[in-house]
């Protein structure tokens, strides 16, 4: 009963969390960036919910400050994401995710900003446990996806159309291939990742647009000092191509080569409650043409991991153990 | 479990088939005079202001733009657009009212210098 409550007590505050906060400045749901975890064990469920807050700003021609604009333009967004896995069997997990932008606004002095609210893109992730030698501590964890452009695209304020920049949906359907390498050493981790993402064209009326394709390569450094607190340390390449718009013709303001370092500490409470904090820090940024950059980000996530495999094993314990009634 | 997998395929599914489309019946009561920009081209972040004149009743005036940044309502709407959308771009201006819809489009080059 008491895993019952906290499992509400996770859905309610995930429903009235996402009053809270708000939605950057790219359309779509962002990238969120904490350390990634192999395949779930059968039947194993891990619910979380992330808020992110990102702020964009300098404008970059290639890898130098633009300063020639006569103004300085900011966007920045309030971002939520529910995920939710599931260890269908010891060699597959599914993943599902669903992102909320609270705000994603782009501000101009001297003119009334723009602002894009609600639901994000959705995914669905089958992660497989390629290989997993516990003795060794060695885990290879493939996954493929699709994200869904099922939230709100073609927004607008007083009937005018908002740019695509603050649309919270991507507008496309997007399909990504990744695999997770992990090796484990005393209190102490190493982890690879690599991540590409293609992307159909934006499935709208009004747009005629095609995103680059996106490659993630990332490295972490996983360390423990003690049972409940763990810290990683996360060097991350993110590129993606450029895009094309109508008659193929290539968008050359467009696509980046950008190299974060991500710090991330979590704590482990009582009853498997995870709690994450995480911060994108761009160390180095190249931007084709001239285009506003990714400035920095922090993140929390807050996350629940229900075993019902020991939950039940628990249960025929319990069981076991009563004395049986005379009749 | 499988039950929680089929409720969120579900809700899913539902999400995908919910799309909104505007009523487009042409309208013969709305008559487009003209749609209009002050400037074209226009260079990368410069204003050009659009002006729609039309002849109807109760005009719903709905602006949207394939690249770019539309900012105003009604009648009039400013444009601008960024180094992304260096190019040919489509403004595309819908009249409506309780008789239908009418719709005009105005391009403009969006040049770097």
């Amino acid at each position: 009963m008491s895993r019952l409550k906290e499992f509400s007590l996770l859905i309610f505050f995930l429903i009235y969390g996402s009053g809270l906060w708000a939605q950057c400045c790219t359309s779509g749901n962002p990238f969120i960036s904490d350390a990634e975890q192999p395949a779930l064990q059968s039947r194993i469920l891990t619910a979380s919910l992330t808020y992110r807050y990102s702020h964009s700003g300098p404008y970059y021609i290639g890898d130098a400050h633009f300063t020639e604009l006569p103004f300085q333009e900011v966007a920045f967004s309030n971002y939520m994401e529910l995920q939710v896995g599931y260890g269908a069997t010891n060699w597959l997990t599914v993943l599902t995710e669903l992102g909320y932008s609270i705000n994603k606004s782009l501000v101009t002095p001297g003119v009334d900003s723009y602002k894009g609210y609600g639901l994000g893109d959705a995914a669905l992730y089958l992660k497989f446990n390629a290989y997993s030698n516990s003795k060794l501590r060695l885990t290879i964890s493939p996954t493929i996806g699709v994200k869904f452009p099922v939230g709100v695209f073609d927004q607008e304020v007083d009937n005018v159309q908002l740019p695509i920049s603050v649309q919270p949906s991507s507008g496309a359907f997007r399909y990504l291939a990744t695999i997770f390498v992990s090796k484990g050493f005393g209190k102490t981790a190493i982890a690879g990742f690599a991540s590409y993402e293609y992307s159909q064209l934006i499935q709208s009326d009004n747009f005629y647009y095609k995103y680059g394709d996106q490659w993630i390569g990332a490295i972490y450094f996983n360390y423990r000092p003690w049972k409940s607190l763990i810290l990683d340390f996360q060097l991350r390449n993110e590129f993606r191509g450029k895009s094309s718009r109508e008659n193929n013709e290539i968008v050359d303001a467009s696509g980046y080569d950008v190299v974060y370092f991500t710090p991330q500490v979590t704590y482990a409470f009582k009853h498997n409650w995870y709690l994450s904090a995480f911060g994108d820090i761009p160390l180095y940024k190249y931007y084709n043409g001239i285009q506003m950059t990714f400035g920095y980000a922090i993140a929390f996530r807050l996350t629940k991991k229900i075993d019902f495999m020991a939950i039940q094993a628990r249960a025929r314990a319990r069981k076991s153990n009563q004395p049986k009634m005379e009749e | 479990m499988s039950k929680i997998y089929f409720v969120l395929i579900l809700l899913a599914v539902s999400l995908l088939a919910c799309s909104k489309k505007k009523d487009s019946t042409p309208s013969a009561d709305i008559k487009i005079i003209s749609l209009t920009t002050s400037v074209n081209p226009v260079k990368v972040f410069d204003t050009a202001v659009i002006t729609m004149e039309a002849v109807g009743d109760n005009l719903l005036y709905t602006w949207k733009a394939n690249h770019g940044k539309l900012k105003g309502s009604g009648k009039i709407v400013k444009y601008s657009a960024c180094y992304s959308c260096i190019g040919l771009n489509t403004i595309t201006c819908t009249l409506s009212n309780s008789t239908g819809a009418v719709s005009d489009t105005v391009m403009i080059r969006v040049l770097n210098e």
